[in-house]
């Protein structure tokens, strides 16, 4: 494409600044960099254009070259521009010096290895130090704003890579005397000073004479990044940390220069400061940052230096002054400030901070200041506003609100006055106090008064209620105070009903001290004022705020006056909402039949399954659930709707979810008693888990349908007892039983849960017969035994135990179930299967590796089973 | 101590943005360092756009402002300096300095070099104070001395170079924007050593010097018992010098008549070399302050080129007279007959008045007295020396100006301050 005409180009400029990634992503982006590079060198455009051109590349470098080798050929490019410019006066060198710099700087390709840095910080160098460039860098009347303009740019580039400059700090120094525009070099030599003296620090070591080095770098010579990379790691902040008390981490303490190079030092620090009224005011306000804080970490400098020039900047109203003053306060402190000096400091900020000279931001600046004042010995915590010591209410009288303020002014001297209020109640004797705080109190009724105003703008409501906050919050604990302000705040409601958001916003900010008492007034404010005109839509809004258990006669009398005058949808939904304020305020009866009558009379039909609803779940849920189903919803987003939230709310509580159980199921012992083979099941939780329901099922239905247990509340580490399953087999045979869990959790929500299936193993089912009277216990084993057959069935196996083990066997697994022992070698067995079947085992004559187990059954099915608990018995011991 | 990015936008309401910007400025090797220092708590400036919306809903300037907002209207959302943050894509930009004067919005975003969570004090921040100063500087520009819209637009398209040459980097280097348009006409001069910074060149021709001082003239006036009346009155002393020289030392001084009401709360310019310390001293918070230091205020310097306030001061006045008429009469008592009348009630939308409610209301007193001084300060021909060749010609002027002269309804309440409650 070939140079785009002047008109062109505005446009796309313009289209471009309207919003740059909307143009980035469009057809022309990605050409734009590429072509205001090559239209930088087209003889048809004006220089007018040009310079419009390398604006955009001196605010958009990311947008237009995003990658550092795209920013180093666009430096070059640049740069090659600069070169190529005739011999005649140009208005494209400054622009183009200032692009070349944010190129490389701002695309992250600044550094040793970078072809277009080697080019450009040595061409800076050289119109820094006025060195003659030849007649391509234009004539001589253009010489003076290109050195000043090195400077800058030799300054960002030391910002953005500390140490850059370390090499040139001998060679800066001695431009100092020289002709020259003195402001930039003094602000290239403090900074590039500062840098080398952090960097020097960290590494532990002297400043090596780089302070009287002469000029050590010579045309073609390459150019020293020793110190840069060693500042690498960091970039410097000009103002390391306010506070005294973090001195450590300004690094500079541990620097300590030898005799000579203090002296140095010294001397180049008072020469900076010394022509320091040769800068314009900004200039010296940022000279007095960096000095002030390199110097203060150097050991055997005093900061006397900085003397001769604070008398003649605290007589200025210049806020950047001022501040750098208190930038040296905080710095050195009583090694600079007497307490006298501190007194005159403050008196001078005091006086600024309300000089009908000065702009309104820059009064609350200075009295940010004084709230945050670096004393010399604070007595409070630091970080926190406070009134300086020395500033008495004496002198802070011109500095109290009126209702003529400004709002901001207004809040900012309101601080002030609450803060002088606390400190006179602290005090011993409190003859000011009165005064102050009446006055206080005047000044919210003033604040009052004009929110109370009909169709007054908002701004005034939202002051008022600043106002009453910023005051509450200083003066929580002051009874005296906080009365009349809930007083005076249930009158504004009673003026303005209108205010209600206002007031929710006012209670959901402060603390019980003002939020109980108004809550209470308000409360009584509403319900005593039967409403049915305009402003029954606020009352219902902050009936809904402030409504609970207590007065639930009088609220719940307001609401039946007010039903009859909820006409329209979006005032049932206001009645509706304290209805449900009421429900989670566990407010029942009266609530009961309220709800029973909206649901009949509201007219519109979601007021009406709101009231229905609602009294469901206060029929049918406990307090706790209720609570739960009515409160906010955590997966509701943010922007839903109330409705949509609340039936969020309703959808999570009364939904089961299914989760993974917190509920581990076991079977303890075996309890061989009863009419029934009953299992004991121990449970333990992970977590608190309410009204627990285990159901159970049993596999092909060898056992009756088994009832569910429940438990009302099991918590982790905590020993339950076990719970009780009877079980009704309908064969005696083995089972599993599938279980499931439906729980509650703490949140509220019902959970449901499939656990591990439970086995329920053959000898579980085993019952005892009841024991026969000693004599006849042999007879009563016969009889059994024989009953046996024929229709039952006989057997005969090999235990392979010794007689000791066998005695062990017994004791450990049938003890319950003999009927006749001659231990440790014959027993007689008897074992009930429910529900009608019988087992008999003789185990006799035990020999040295075994014992013949002779056994009889009238359920011959239960034999392989039989077999197998054995063998299994046996295999166990 | 640099910025991010500055904005000028110009508030027009009842347009769909309600609001235009008509300048703004990125500084891409600042925002670099920016999001190097603020690590994790970074937020980038946002593209003018977002800007604009955020920092209108901010400051309450969008019309839609009707209805309570709680991320705006909360009460525990509070703002007491000119510094706000602003939501913009869901993150906080902060610190954003602002404030709206003469129907322009003024913005910049400093550099914090540290992280911003915990947010540290605004006043260990270098660049808000010279943000500040900048937006200052080109309120100056534009407002001082412009007569109309043509030459405010004039000026804003003038901006762009003048902040190339006073903010190249982001950093400020002059405030003084008229400096800087001044140093390019005097490109071609040649420079001498020790030429300051805030003056563009050398001037050469007659030599003259002009101190003009204003008094502006406060006043609350209750007639009640209980509520003291207060005069405040507010002076400022401006100057041009045209001299020869690159540094011409020059010493003006301020003098009160044998009964004049001493001068408080001194201002000067940051061209005043030294100041003495009773006029450092001289301040009107300290209720008893008789050091009554009454003069001459001397004010040695060295002047820039355009003309400058050499100084603000204030003075407490008890009682003062306004000459109305010829003659004072003899019963030291002067009536002043006026007539107010009641308008019918319109039916357009009346701005709203929030301090006249009920029977609270004011007459507001609009006066100005040429050659003039109600503290009776003046400078003649005495009071400049000039350390230069040539006797320069020295031309001296007077005047007083009330403003805020406030009589109140004695009937009803009135605010107060509380200065002016009688303890």
């Amino acid at each position: 494409m070939g140079p785009l005409s002047r008109e062109n180009w505005a446009q796309r400029v313009a289209t471009f600044r309207a919003s740059p990634s909307a143009f980035m992503v469009g057809p022309e982006g990605e050409d734009l960099g590429r072509d205001l590079l090559s239209d930088l060198r087209s003889e048809k455009l004006s220089e007018q254009t040009k310079v419009s051109l390398l604006s955009l590349s001196l605010e958009y470098p990311a947008q237009l070259w995003p990658d550092a080798p795209a920013a180093e050929a666009a430096a070059t490019s640049l740069l090659d521009t600069l070169v190529l410019l005739p011999p005649r006066p140009s208005a494209l060198r400054r622009p183009l010096l200032l692009a070349a710099t944010t190129a490389l700087a701002a695309g992250g390709a600044l550094g040793p290895t970078s072809g277009a840095s080697r080019r450009l910080l040595p061409l800076l160098l050289g119109l820094a130090v006025g060195r003659d460039l030849g007649r391509g860098f234009g004539p001589a009347s253009e010489q003076r704003p290109l050195q000043a303009t090195a400077c800058e740019c030799l300054r960002e580039l030391e910002s953005c890579k500390p140490g850059l400059l370390g090499g040139c700090l001998g060679l800066l120094r001695g431009l100092m005397g020289q002709e020259g525009p003195i402001q930039p070099l003094s602000l290239l030599l403090a900074l590039a000073l500062r840098n080398t003296l952090v960097i020097k620090a960290k590494a532990r070591a002297g400043l090596q004479g780089l302070l009287v080095a002469g000029n050590s770098l010579t045309e073609g010579s390459p150019w020293n990044w020793t110190l840069a990379e060693e500042g690498d790691a960091h970039l410097q902040p000009q103002a390391p940390s306010w506070s005294a008390a973090e001195e450590g981490e300004c690094g500079l303490a541990v620097l300590e220069p030898s005799p000579e190079e203090a002296r140095e030092l010294r001397a180049a620090v008072a020469q900076l400061l010394d022509t320091s009224y040769l800068l314009t005011p900004a200039a010296q306000a940022q000279l007095l940052w960096l000095l002030g804080w390199a110097v203060r970490g150097l050991r055997g400098q005093p900061p006397v230096l900085f003397k001769p020039q604070l008398v003649r900047l605290l007589g200025t109203a210049q806020l950047t002054l001022l501040h750098a003053v208190l930038a040296l306060k905080a710095a050195f402190g009583e090694a600079l400030f007497t307490a006298q000096d501190e007194a005159l400091l403050l008196r001078r900020l005091t006086l600024a901070a309300q000089h009908p000279a000065l702009p309104l931001p820059a009064h609350l600046f200075y009295l940010h200041c004084l709230l945050s004042f670096p004393e010399n010995w604070p007595l409070g915590p630091t970080g926190e506003e406070a009134v300086p010591l020395l500033l008495g209410s004496q002198l802070c009288r011109g500095l109290l609100p009126s209702l003529l303020h400004d709002p901001m002014a207004l809040l900012a001297r309101l601080h002030l006055l609450c803060l002088l209020c606390v400190e006179d109640e602290e005090k011993e004797e409190k003859g000011q106090d009165q005064s102050l705080r009446c006055y206080l109190e005047e000044l919210l009724a003033g604040l009052r008064q004009r929110a109370a105003l009909n169709g007054g703008p908002r701004a005034l409501a939202i002051l008022c209620f600043q106002a009453s906050y910023l005051v509450v919050r200083c003066l929580a604990g002051q009874p005296m105070v906080l009365t009349p302000l809930t007083h005076g705040l249930t009158q504004l409601y009673r003026a303005q009903p209108a205010l209600a958001p206002h007031f929710v916003d006012l209670l959901d900010r402060v603390g019980p001290e003002l939020g109980e008492p108004l809550r209470v007034a308000l409360r009584q404010e509403v319900v005593s004022r039967p409403g049915k005109d305009e402003a029954l839509r606020w009352h219902l809004q902050m009936l809904a705020k402030v409504a609970n258990e207590d007065a639930q006669s009088a609220t719940l009398s307001f609401l039946q006056a007010a039903a009859a005058h909820c006409l329209d949808w979006g005032l049932q939904q206001a009645l509706l909402q304290v209805c449900q304020a009421l429900l989670r305020a566990g407010v029942g009866g009266g609530l009961a039949d309220l709800l029973q009558v909206l649901a009949r009379q509201l007219e519109d039909p979601d007021g009406r399954d709101h009231a229905r609803l609602y009294y469901i779940l206060l029929a049918h849920l406990s307090g706790p659930k209720l609570g739960m189903a009515l409160g906010p919803s955590l997966a509701a987003p943010a922007l839903a709707s109330s409705l949509v939230a609340e039936n969020q709310g309703f959808a999570a509580a009364l939904m089961v979810q299914e989760a993974p159980a917190p509920i581990r199921l076991s079977i303890g012992p075996r309890r061989a008693e009863g009419p029934v083979p009953v299992l004991q099941l121990q449970v333990e939780v992970l977590e608190p888990v309410y009204s627990l329901e285990l159901r159970f099922h049993v596999e092909r239905q060898l056992y009756a349908p088994v009832g569910a247990v429940h438990v009302p509340c099991l918590c982790p580490g905590r020993p339950t007892s076990p719970l009780l399953l009877p079980l009704q087999p309908r064969r005696p045979a083995p089972a599993r039983l599938d279980v499931r869990a439906l729980y509650t959790t703490p949140t509220g929500l019902t959970c449901h849960a499939h656990l591990p299936p439970l086995p329920v193993n053959f000898a579980d089912l085993f019952l005892p017969f009841p024991q026969p009277p000693e004599g006849a216990k042999v007879g009563f084993f016969e009889e059994l035994w024989d009953s046996c057959l024929p229709e039952g069935t006989e057997s005969q196996l090999w235990c392979p135990l010794g007689p000791h083990r066998l005695e062990a066997l017994v004791s450990c697994h049938l003890e319950p179930f003999v009927v006749v022992a001659q231990a440790p070698t014959s027993y007689c067995i008897a074992i009930r299967l429910p529900p009608d079947s019988r087992l008999l085992l003789r185990l006799e004559a035990a020999h040295a590796d075994g014992v013949p187990v002779a056994l009889r059954t009238d359920d011959w099915a239960v034999l392989p089973l039989v077999g197998a608990y054995l063998r299994g018995l046996s295999a166990a011991v | 101590m640099a910025q991010r990015a500055v904005w000028l936008i110009s508030h027009e309401p009842g347009t769909p943005l309600c609001g235009t910007v008509r300048f703004s400025r990125r500084y891409p090797t600042v925002e670099k360092r920016a999001r190097v220092f603020n690590g994790e708590s970074y937020v980038p400036v946002p593209e003018d756009g977002p800007l604009l919306k955020a920092l209108l809903f901010e400051l309450r300037l969008l019309d839609d402002d009707k209805d309570f907002a709680e991320s705006r209207d909360s009460c525990s959302h509070i703002n007491k300096t000119s510094i706000y943050g602003l939501l913009v894509g869901g993150k906080e930009l902060w610190p954003v300095v602002a404030f709206l004067k003469n129907g322009m919005i003024y913005a910049c975003v400093p550099l914090v070099e540290q992280t911003l969570s915990p947010r540290p004090p605004l006043i260990s921040i270098s660049g808000i104070s010279q943000g500040f100063e900048l937006l200052f500087g080109i309120q100056d520009f534009l407002y001082l001395g412009q007569k109309n819209d043509t030459e405010l637009y004039t000026k804003l398209s003038q901006l762009p170079d003048l902040l190339l040459q006073a903010c190249p980097f982001g950093t400020l280097l002059d405030a003084n924007l008229q400096n800087s348009l001044d140093s390019n006409n005097f490109a071609s001069v040649t420079h001498p050593q020790k030429q300051p910074a805030w003056k563009a060149g050398i001037y050469k021709g007659k030599p003259q010097v002009s101190i003009s001082i204003t008094e502006k003239v406060k006043s609350m006036q209750y007639g009640k018992q209980d509520i003291a009346d207060t005069w405040q009155v507010v002076g400022a002393v401006t100057c041009k010098c045209d001299l020869e020289g690159s540094m011409p030392n020059v010493t003006i001084s301020l003098s009160l008549p044998t009964n004049g009401s001493p001068l408080q709360d001194i201002l000067v310019h940051p061209c005043v070399t030294s100041l003495d310390s009773a006029i450092l001293t001289s301040s009107s918070i300290d209720a008893m302050d008789d050091s009554a230091f009454s003069g001459p205020y001397k004010f040695p310097l060295t002047p820039p080129l355009e003309s400058f306030n050499l100084c603000y001061y204030t003075s407490q006045l008890i009682g003062i007279f306004v000459f109305l008429g010829q003659k004072f009469p003899k019963s030291m008592e002067i009536s002043l007959s006026g007539t107010v009348t009641f308008g019918a009630k319109s039916h357009e939308k009346q701005p709203f008045d929030q301090i006249c409610i009920g029977g609270t209301a004011y007459l507001k007193l609009h006066f100005r007295i040429l050659d003039y001084t109600l503290t009776g300060c003046y400078a003649d021909q005495h009071s400049v020396q000039v350390f230069a060749s040539g006797k320069p010609k020295i031309s001296t002027y007077r005047k007083l100006i009330s403003s805020d002269y406030y009589i109140w309804n004695s009937k009803a309440p009135a605010p107060v301050t509380y200065g002016s409650l009688v303890l």
